[in-house]
């Protein structure tokens, strides 16, 4: 590796900053999933960083498994936005407080 | 040395398309934005002699996963602009305070921890062709597969849930 594992773990950290800002920010749940894609793909890096580390296919798994989780989530996800949006005119995550005991 | 160039532009590439997906207030340039730095992901993993997690990288999630985004914001279209109160203004300041803290936290335990195998890695390995993969599944993470199977089976009955209860809603069948 003539590139240090730590300036891939901290491209990963920024990533993951950069996601958790969004979902800290953005309103819209669609974003909210956006950002979350961001925060996934940045603990890819990582795994595929220390895969390449250790010489091991082990972390490819891990980060193909977490491929498989978020196709999941956006789909359940995506469908409950527009599940959402059905009975309401906007979407805003500060709004949806329907299901409070 | 090309390591490093990869490396330059690959890093760049996605800290500014995840910059696009945070601050774009348009819900279609944030979708897009994605797509550009989960390439850019998918180049980081070429680099690192990951290739077959590189491709299932742009046809998942590029392909698959982004086009639905675009066909659920096209599909909802504009949306007018929120003009609610944040119910959670006063919790603010906390929350970029932990922001901040887990940043700084995670750069020092990074540039302060001792990584990698006494050993470094040789150049060139096989440790990311499609075969050594599908060995290491078949052969130590089998249970993780089965999970898999099991994840995507739920999610595909949850989403035809959804769907079916908001075609009922509409009063179809």
């Amino acid at each position: 590796m003539n590139v240090p594992i730590e300036a891939y773990l901290l491209l990963s950290l920024g990533l993951l900053v950069l996601g958790l800002i969004g979902v800290m920010r953005r309103r819209n749940p669609l974003m909210l999933l956006l950002s979350v894609e961001l925060m996934l793909n940045a603990g890819n890096v990582a795994l595929i960083g220390f895969s390449r580390m250790w010489d091991d296919p082990s972390g490819q798994v891990f980060a193909l498994v977490v491929m498989v989780v978020a196709a999941a989530e956006v789909v359940i996800g995506l469908g409950l936005v527009v599940a959402i949006y059905r009975t309401r005119s906007n979407l805003d995550v500060d709004e949806l407080s329907s299901m409070r005991g | 040395m090309g390591e490093k160039i990869t490396f330059a532009v690959a890093a760049i590439g996605a800290l500014g398309f995840g910059a696009g997906v945070v601050f774009f207030r348009d819900a279609f340039r944030a979708a897009v934005s994605l797509i550009g730095a989960l390439l850019a992901v998918a180049l980081l993993f070429v680099a690192l002699l990951a290739p077959f997690v590189a491709v299932v990288q742009v046809i998942v999630y590029a392909g698959a996963i982004v086009v639905m985004f675009l066909f659920v914001i096209a599909y909802l279209g504009e949306r007018g602009e929120i003009t609610s109160v944040d119910r959670l203004d006063r919790w603010q300041v906390v929350g970029w305070l932990g922001l901040i803290g887990l940043g700084g936290l995670g750069a020092i335990a990074v540039l302060s921890s001792a990584f990698g195998p006494s050993t470094p890695a040789p150049e060139a390995t096989d440790v990311g062709s499609a075969q050594s993969i599908g060995v290491a599944i078949l052969d130590s993470h089998i249970i993780a597969l089965q999970g898999i199977a099991v994840i995507m089976l739920i999610a595909t009955v949850g989403a035809v849930i959804l769907a079916k209860s908001a075609v009922q809603g509409e009063g179809g069948r």
